[in-house]
């Protein structure tokens, strides 16, 4: 009895999503969208939300949800970027930033999975107290700029092929390995995953390890970007994550509904919306933030709207009305 | 006064394209127990659910004393002293259990708008003794609670009406025996007093002890009435399922019949609070069938067994012998050939909101991968569900449907099923059969007794003594966390008997 998966409404949805948002703003751009220039600084854009995304998708799949990944970036970024400075030795700003990253995604791990510390809490806890940290550490040292021997940070060959094996890699872990089913059917189901005898608290903090891992190579990126340190690292960043996340179509209970491509095409959606009306011109004006907002509002709306009527019956299911429906079916 | 006090006459109900109930006529007698029966969907719940004001009816007319019967909610059920315990639960959990009781129908209760919880309490308190109930502590939260306590609260709410006609939907289900002799003698208050109740219950020789008539379901229809004291299992059974029931039922022979090489070797099991020094073998091929009270720490046997239960209270040993294993946490069960079906399917076993492929792959999901590069490979996953989908019969539209829109009986294959796609030694099964109807039942039997053929042990926990008796080679009793007797399988081992070391 072989079948055909049957796509769903909520699955085509970010698709949708995203061409719709593409094709508006190519037009109200009258084709400047379209250019050669344009679509590589889309790419550009979109590659720190996608990166962190990676992270912060296993996190999500297990319903929990990780708002550190903008201060762990800039964190890390900083860290690293003193210590190549300290040193001289370019290179170090690499390991150390993404050690740094890890580390702090084991603290959020441990304080989740072992203390039990809901992951929403946590993460407004460190995101003021990190950022502070950040804060603080930038007043007494300043910006930092990239020393030359690791300009080759900067350069597009680099960031492309880091970038390409980022996404195989987390594709591979998240689509293919026991740690992307496991997260998901911890979000499912946190005890059935544990009565079958899945060791639950490891997976709860590997998923924030992964998250921090990738909030380290997040900063490699942002530190590429800018050309050194920033004031503005990572400012916002969690928040365009968990959007870009949400934007794809992944439910705030994670589970089946968490899968690699909607990370993806969430970010991109994303990030068509700030640089279309840029594009267009709004960028400037004092409503460009009212508008962003009330087009992911729409975009959110239409999502779950579609994942409630074409895919999951999560909530009806619990009346007897539909349960002896469905039982006969 | 008419000598019927509910009358039921054509009445249809739709779910969309399901007729739910097909022009169905009922008759309820002052002082008559009536049970209804039929398999999983063919509509017994929804006519309660009707009857209770649940639901609106699309054709067909009910009388209460003769009086037209309309009910629009619950509430204007209970003005007409008709009152349900639902199947599924229905208890708030975030709410202590005593304003459960009287959820909605509280302003007798309070004054200026503050509540009086101690009169509250004390009403509830009063109507639980009063039917002789067992009291959960009416001021903590529902959702800590047993199955069984939240059941009692369902129970004192429909029973704070003060019902001339109580609807009791699979209650005995989710009772251990004590609890179940007690909701007997409460049915049979009910009755000398002249009042009348429906039964809904699977157990069809529960239903025929404790009932006056069966009337039996299928699709929605009624296929007829018979007199409890008249019919049989049997007939009963064939009506539901409109054949004759093949390949039989429980086993059908009377001796234990296992290997003699012991697969699991567990010795002073304890775990603080539950139970206390459980020691027992279980060999290669043999059901070994666990029965005890509410109190008694059958269920915990079987988690702590599997490694579930807080490592800091649990102390003695589980060896499994195959592979000279001790089991500390269900990871380790997991990794060694053991399988493990909880109670409670919907919150323990499976994960509802996924898929079927989902479900049965989650056991194997370490054993499928590629050792080297930890490679799930897809089609793999896709054929085994595929191949159980095939060989349990699974009602489905495929695997890629989701749980919760199987039934009851399908969910459970996927349960039981999902072990069966491993390379299992040692199956613990936590009530099995809890909540699925005969056909299912039956088909649920076959299977262990395949697995038996297969030489794996299994550890059977159950509320229900028939099935303990009609499928373990050995029985062991329990009593308040101990171990209080051990019975070989014979012909003359009675329900009786096993009663008397339970008590």
């Amino acid at each position: 009895m072989m079948q055909k998966r049957k796509v769903k409404a909520a699955d085509i949805i970010p698709f949708a999503a995203f061409i719709i948002l593409l094709i508006f703003f190519a037009a109200a751009s009258k084709g400047k969208m379209l250019s050669a220039y344009n679509l590589k600084l889309l790419i550009e854009e979109s590659i720190q939300t996608i990166v962190v995304g990676c992270g912060v998708l296993f996190v999500v799949a297990q319903g929990s949800i990780d708002l550190t990944v903008g201060v762990n970036l800039a964190l890390s970024g900083v860290i690293g970027m003193h210590v190549a400075t300290m040193t001289g030795v370019g290179w170090l700003a690499i390991p150390v930033s993404i050690i740094c990253g890890t580390l702090v995604g084991l603290l959020n791990g441990f304080l989740v999975a072992k203390c039990k510390v809901p992951s929403f809490t946590l993460s407004i806890a460190m995101l003021i107290g990190v950022r502070g940290i950040v804060n603080f550490i930038q007043t007494k040292i300043g910006i930092e700029y990239v020393p030359d021997d690791l300009r080759f940070i900067t350069t597009a060959g680099f960031r492309f092929t880091l970038f390409a094996i980022i996404l195989v890699a987390f594709c591979y872990i998240f689509e293919f390995t026991r740690i992307g089913r496991y997260s998901q059917a911890i979000g499912e189901n946190e005890t059935t995953t544990r009565f079958i005898g899945i060791p639950v608290t490891k997976y709860k903090m590997l998923a924030f390890v992964i998250s921090g891992f990738l909030a380290g190579v997040g900063a490699i990126f942002s530190m590429g970007s800018v050309g050194g340190t920033s004031m503005q690292m990572g400012v916002f960043l969690e928040m365009r994550t968990a959007m870009a996340v949400f934007f794809g179509g992944i439910l705030v209970t994670g589970g089946s509904s968490a899968k690699f491509y909607k990370v993806i095409l969430g970010s991109l959606s994303i990030t068509v919306i700030t640089t279309g009306l840029s594009l267009i011109g709004l960028s400037d004006s004092q409503y460009s933030e009212s508008i962003e907002g009330i087009l992911l509002l729409i975009i959110l709306f239409v999502t779950i709207v579609a994942s409630r009527t074409g895919g999951r019956k999560k909530i009806v299911e619990k009346t007897p009305h539909t349960k002896e429906a469905g039982a006969q079916s | 006064m008419s000598e019927n006090i509910l009358e039921i006459r054509g009445l249809n109900k739709y779910f969309g394209p399901t007729h739910a109930n097909v022009d169905v006529d009922f008759t309820l007698k002052r002082g008559e127990v009536h049970g209804l029966i039929g398999e999983n969907g063919s509509g017994k719940s929804t006519l309660l659910s009707q009857i209770a004001g649940l639901y609106g009816s699309d054709s067909g007319e009910m009388k209460v004393n003769g009086q037209p019967y309309k009910p629009h909610s619950p509430l204007d059920a209970y003005d007409h002293k008709i009152a349900m315990v639902m199947q599924e639960l229905g208890v708030v959990g975030s709410l202590p259990a005593g304003i459960n009781v009287f959820l909605g129908r509280m302003n007798r209760f309070s004054k200026a708008g503050i509540l009086n919880k101690k009169a509250l309490y004390k009403e509830v308190a009063d109507i639980l003794e009063k039917w002789d109930l067992s009291a959960p502590p009416l001021n903590r939260n529902t959702d800590g609670m047993s199955i069984e306590s939240r059941k009692m609260i369902e129970l004192a709410r429909a029973l704070s009406v003060d019902p001339e006609i109580l609807l009791l939907d699979e209650v005995t289900q989710s009772l251990s025996l004590n609890n179940r002799e007690r909701l007997y003698k409460l049915i049979e208050k009910f009755k000398s007093m002249g009042r009348s109740i429906i039964v809904i219950t699977h157990d069809i020789e529960e239903m025929i002890e404790i009932t006056d008539n069966v009337t039996v379901l299928r699709d929605g229809a009624v296929v007829g009435t018979v007199i409890s004291s008249e019919t049989t299992p049997d007939e009963i059974r064939n009506m539901m399922v409109g054949r004759e029931v093949e390949g039989g039922y429980y086993r059908d022979d009377y001796a234990p019949d296992f290997s003699d090489k012991v697969e699991l070797e567990v010795r002073n099991l304890t775990v603080a609070g539950e139970i206390e020094n459980v020691s027992f073998d279980v060999h290669e091929g043999e059901i070994l069938g666990f029965c005890g009270l509410s109190d008694s720490g059958i269920h915990t046997v079987g988690q702590a067994v599997y490694g579930l239960t807080d490592k800091k209270l649990t102390s003695g040993t589980v060896h499994l012998m195959h592979n000279d294993t001790y089991v500390n946490n269900a990871t380790t069960a997991l990794r060694n050939n053991v399988g493990y079906v909880p109670k409670d399917r919907d919150n323990e076993a499976l994960m509802i909101a996924a898929n079927i492929r989902d479900n049965f792959g989650l056991p194997s999901v370490h054993v499928i991968r590629n050792k080297g590069t930890g490679f799930i490979h897809p089609g793999k996953v896709k054929k085994l569900s595929n191949d159980m989908v095939d060989k349990l019969s699974v009602k489905t539209t495929g695997i890629y449907q989701t749980m919760d829109s199987l039934s009851g009986g399908n969910k459970q294959k996927v349960n039981l099923g999902r072990w069966l796609a491993k390379d299992i030694k040692l199956l613990i099964l936590d009530c099995p059969t809890r909540g699925v109807d005969v056909g299912v039942k039956a088909y649920i039997y076959s299977i262990m007794k395949e697995a038996k053929k297969d030489n794996i042990a299994m550890i059977l926990i159950s509320d229900e003594l028939t099935e303990v008796l009609g499928m373990s080679d050995r029985i062991i009793v329990m009593k308040d966390g101990k171990v209080s007797g051990e019975m070989d399988r014979s012909e003359d081992l009675t329900e009786q008997k096993v009663i008397g070391v339970m008590i």
